[in-house]
């Protein structure tokens, strides 16, 4: 049973490294400034749908409000290297450590509440973070923070010439997402919080401390998050309230997830990959003036999905996997 | 600021509250009945208020008149939703909270999608009610009359949902499907029926809300979803399952949101709500008056 | 030899309403035994109380030497006491094998011994076969099973068996009873709520019967079938014997 097991865990580690080496070689054959865009959109949300689905979707604790941190690791970059010249790496660094302690800050309170209490609190919380913003003058109120570009350097990641730096390092960040999800599905970390998802009162019974799971779940979940969002920041070099901290923004790190297979390795890359480039394209060829396009369709996948397939699309592409995280 | 300017406050904030219960109800009672939370609530809230301003527009019918239109409209309206998707949401074996969660955000988001294509982000506006731009003046407050008969309306939905749900048949029978859904399929009763009406009826009470908001509020795609999260709000607050949580969460949620917009900046008068939600859910992680 | 579990003056009440008065009790080392009583007799608010789900009105709860009033479910776990739920709770999108995995890591957590614990227990629980299978998919008698391997992975001194032999066939019922009894020949303490007598009696060395939230008698089950308050108790006072 080991063997089975140990040939399944190589399976998915080379699928991954092949993914990853072609990723990797698509922007030499792709010199389209707009797909380029768009594939660096779609591993950055593939990055954070991975995060969340860190939490919300091993972990079973659905957060709609995980802008919150998204947000948090964005100006924390920016505000570090705008008014104190801190190098995006530590701003980093810096914003995944504060989105973590505020996670687990936050757990405290809110994992007492049960099912949409929880929710409801996770959408409540990343609101009043983003009115707060809002009226933050020396983070820029509503107007937000603009990052001078005036470098082309990996010091201070910055890069005007071309968007390939910033395709491989949301490449990296995607690829470090996987792995984190990878190596925590064979600990201890992926029973305790699958079984407090199914059943927090047997995981009691077994010995599993539901409050400390969730809590690192939390943890990791929102520190990635937030260095996807100090990438952001430096990928588009202007933030503001609404762009960083909208509740589209949670809602749009948890569709990949729903739509690919929650709970699962693979579900958010999928999930990504199907839908960024989809909304993306129908907003540009067909809802250019915001007609909705786009939203009716991926609402009607997101509909269509979370009824007659829940644990997501991702069972479709490998039968051996029956969607759980195995 | 004066006791005036603070008394003129809260009486707005007390009407608006009792619109907010008037929404939140809707919400409270699907809930209450089937352990669903319809995340497209808002979106209902919207439709209702296009509704209303379409008859308006083409008919020429007065908001007031058109509001037992719009709230019938609504009912076969809820009931649809429950029969095509609500009924399958509620089957999933595993992973049962997010199927729920997403399949009503994802209708919210079609529903939204819908509007912006139909009918354009512009902003409309019922221009010409009956008591649009109309005040009166009770006690030296002045309360706006639209605002005044949209409370009046939410009063007298409340005291007919009580009637309703404690006098009749039907009443009973939401009651006991709530409190049994296998055992009342014994007695004859169709589970699903039931559902159906209840969805419908939690949405006729929104579509009642939304056809008086059209008197003073702007109309567009997005309304509903400033609106919803103050009905999550609320009826988190009463309590989810309790129609009375819903009707005082509203009354609360209306004068904080007032008092609010007295002490801070009117951008930040939601900070308000969300602060006393949170203490509320972290207190008493039921809500104050919730059974669930 | 000091018990293995000592109950001792344990009451608990839900606001008016006493469930479980005055109870003192205690279970050796090896025993096997049953706790019956007839329905709302408090049986599932005590085995609630040993299992550590609320901490009781008044009165101390006693394990191994320790007294273990004050600890939560989790760590009366870790300190050698599992159980199962009368209502199955499976982790209904996780394997067979992956359930009794996260019986298992109470014990370890080093993955590698985990799994091979918990293939250890499905064999010895006659689910091996099915280790792969969702939860989700079980058959009734299967999962009860499964409730029992889950809570033998955590490497229990006391299982508490809450109705697992309740509702089976004949033949299932025979395989549950074979399985405590390879239960308790590993060492096992265990200690079972139950319904259903023929079954029961049979198996238990001992029985403790309660009624109206107190202990009416205990002894061994010869005697407690033929005890006229426990006959009175169940069916009436018409039916005891010489009461």
């Amino acid at each position: 049973m080991d063997k089975t097991f140990a040939r399944r865990r190589r399976r998915d580690l080379i699928t991954a490294l092949g993914l990853a080496v072609i990723a990797a070689l698509v922007p030499l054959f792709v010199s389209d400034v707009y797909v380029q865009n768009i594939m660096v959109l779609t591993l950055m949300y593939a990055a954070l749908s991975q995060s969340w689905n860190i939490l919300s979707g091993y972990c079973g604790q659905i957060s709609l409000g995980h802008a919150l941190y998204f947000g948090l690791g964005a100006y924390t970059t920016a505000l570090l290297f705008t008014k104190f010249g801190v190098l995006p790496w530590f701003g980093m660094i810096a914003g995944g450590l504060i989105s973590a302690g505020i996670a687990m800050a936050l757990g405290y309170p809110c994992f007492r509440l049960r099912g949409h209490y929880f929710v409801i609190a996770t959408i409540v919380i990343a609101e009043t973070a983003l009115l707060l913003f809002q009226n933050w003058d020396w983070a820029g109120a509503a107007l937000g923070i603009d990052i001078p570009v005036r470098h082309d350097s990996w010091l201070t990641f910055q890069f005007t010439r071309s968007k390939l730096p910033y395709f491989y390092f949301a490449l990296a960040l995607a690829a470090v997402a996987w792995l984190v999800t990878f190596w925590l599905e064979d600990s201890k970390w992926s029973y305790w919080w699958r079984a407090v998802r199914d059943n927090p009162e047997a995981a009691e019974s077994l010995g599993v401390v539901v409050f400390n799971s969730k809590m690192g779940a939390a943890a990791v979940s929102a520190f990635l998050t937030a260095v996807g969002g100090s990438f952001y920041a430096q990928f588009v070099s202007y933030i503001d309230p609404e762009s960083v901290m909208g509740f589209q923004f949670s809602l749009l790190m948890a569709l990949p997830a729903v739509v690919g297979g929650i709970g699962t390795l693979w579900g958010p890359v999928l999930g990504a990959v199907i839908l960024i480039p989809l909304t993306e394209l129908t907003r540009s060829y067909i809802g250019g003036s915001g007609r909705g396009v786009d939203l009716i369709v991926y609402g009607t996948l997101i509909v269509l999905i979370s009824l007659a397939r829940p644990q997501g699309l991702v069972g479709l592409f490998a039968p051996g996997r029956k969607g759980t995280a195995r | 600021m004066t006791a005036a300017t603070i008394f003129q406050s809260l009486a707005s904030g007390l009407l608006m509250g009792l619109l907010y219960g008037l929404i939140a109800v809707g919400l409270a009672l699907i809930f209450g009945l089937m352990d669903v939370v319809n995340f497209a609530h808002g979106e209902f809230l919207m439709i209702a208020m296009y509704a209303t301003f379409f008859l308006f527009a083409y008919l020429a019918l007065d908001p007031l008149l058109a509001a037992p239109l719009v709230a019938a409209a609504l009912l076969v309206f809820g009931a649809i939703v429950y029969l095509l998707i609500v009924r399958f949401a509620v089957r999933a074996k595993a992973n049962a909270g997010m199927v729920q969660i997403f399949s009503t955000f994802g209708l919210a988001i079609v529903m939204r999608g819908l509007a912006q294509f139909f009918f354009t982000p512009d902003y409309r506006s019922v221009t010409h009610s009956w008591l649009g731009g109309k005040t009166v003046s009770i006690a030296g407050i002045f309360l706006p009359v639209p605002q005044l008969a949209g409370a009046l309306v939410s009063i007298a939905a409340f005291a007919g949902l009580y009637f309703f749900i404690n006098r009749t048949d039907f009443g009973r029978a939401l009651e006991a499907t709530r409190e049994d859904a296998g055992a009342v399929a014994l007695v004859g009763i169709d589970k699903n029926k039931v559902f159906a009406l209840g969805w419908g009826l939690g949405a006729a009470l929104v579509g009642l809300a939304g056809a008086v908001m059209a008197m003073f509020f702007y109309i567009y795609p997005d309304v509903g979803a400033s609106f919803a999260l103050i009905a999550y709000v609320t009826v988190a607050l009463g309590g989810f399952g309790s129609v009375f949580g819903a009707f005082a969460g509203g009354i609360l949620v209306g004068l904080v949101e007032a008092s609010t917009a007295l002490i801070l900046p009117p951008s930040l008068k939601s900070v308000g709500i969300y602060a006393v939600y949170l203490l509320v859910v972290f207190i008493r992680p039921r809500g104050l008056f919730g059974s669930i | 030899m000091t018990p293995l579990l000592e109950i001792r003056g344990v009451s608990q009440r839900f606001g008016g309403l006493i469930a479980n008065s005055d109870i003192s009790i205690a279970v050796g080392r090896g025993e096997i035994v049953g706790l019956i009583g007839p329905n709302g007799a408090g049986k599932s608010t005590l085995f609630n109380l040993i299992a550590g789900v609320a901490p009781p009105t008044e009165g101390s709860i006693w394990f191994d030497g320790e007294d273990v009033t004050a600890l939560p479910a989790a760590q009366r776990c870790r300190r050698g006491i599992a159980r199962t739920f009368q209502v199955v709770k499976s982790f209904e999108t996780m394997s067979v094998i992956d359930n009794v995995i996260v019986g298992a890591l109470a014990r370890t957590t080093i993955m590698r011994e985990a799994r091979r614990k918990a293939w250890d227990v499905l064999e010895f629980a006659g689910l091996a076969a099915r280790a792969e299978v969702p939860a989700a998919d079980l058959i009734p008698s299967e999962k009860r099973r499964l409730e029992v391997a889950r809570a033998l992975a955590t490497g229990p001194k006391l299982l508490l068996l809450d109705e697992v032999l309740t509702g089976l066939t004949p033949i299932e019922a025979q395989s549950g009873v074979e399985l405590v009894r390879k239960v308790r020949a590993t060492g096992v303490t265990v200690l079972m709520v139950e319904h259903v007598m023929e079954i029961v009696m049979p198996l238990v060395d001992r029985a403790i019967v309660l009624d109206l939230g107190k202990v009416l008698v205990e002894g061994r089950p010869a005697e407690i079938v033929r005890h006229p308050k426990v006959i009175s108790a169940y069916l009436g006072d018409r039916h005891a014997v010489g009461a």
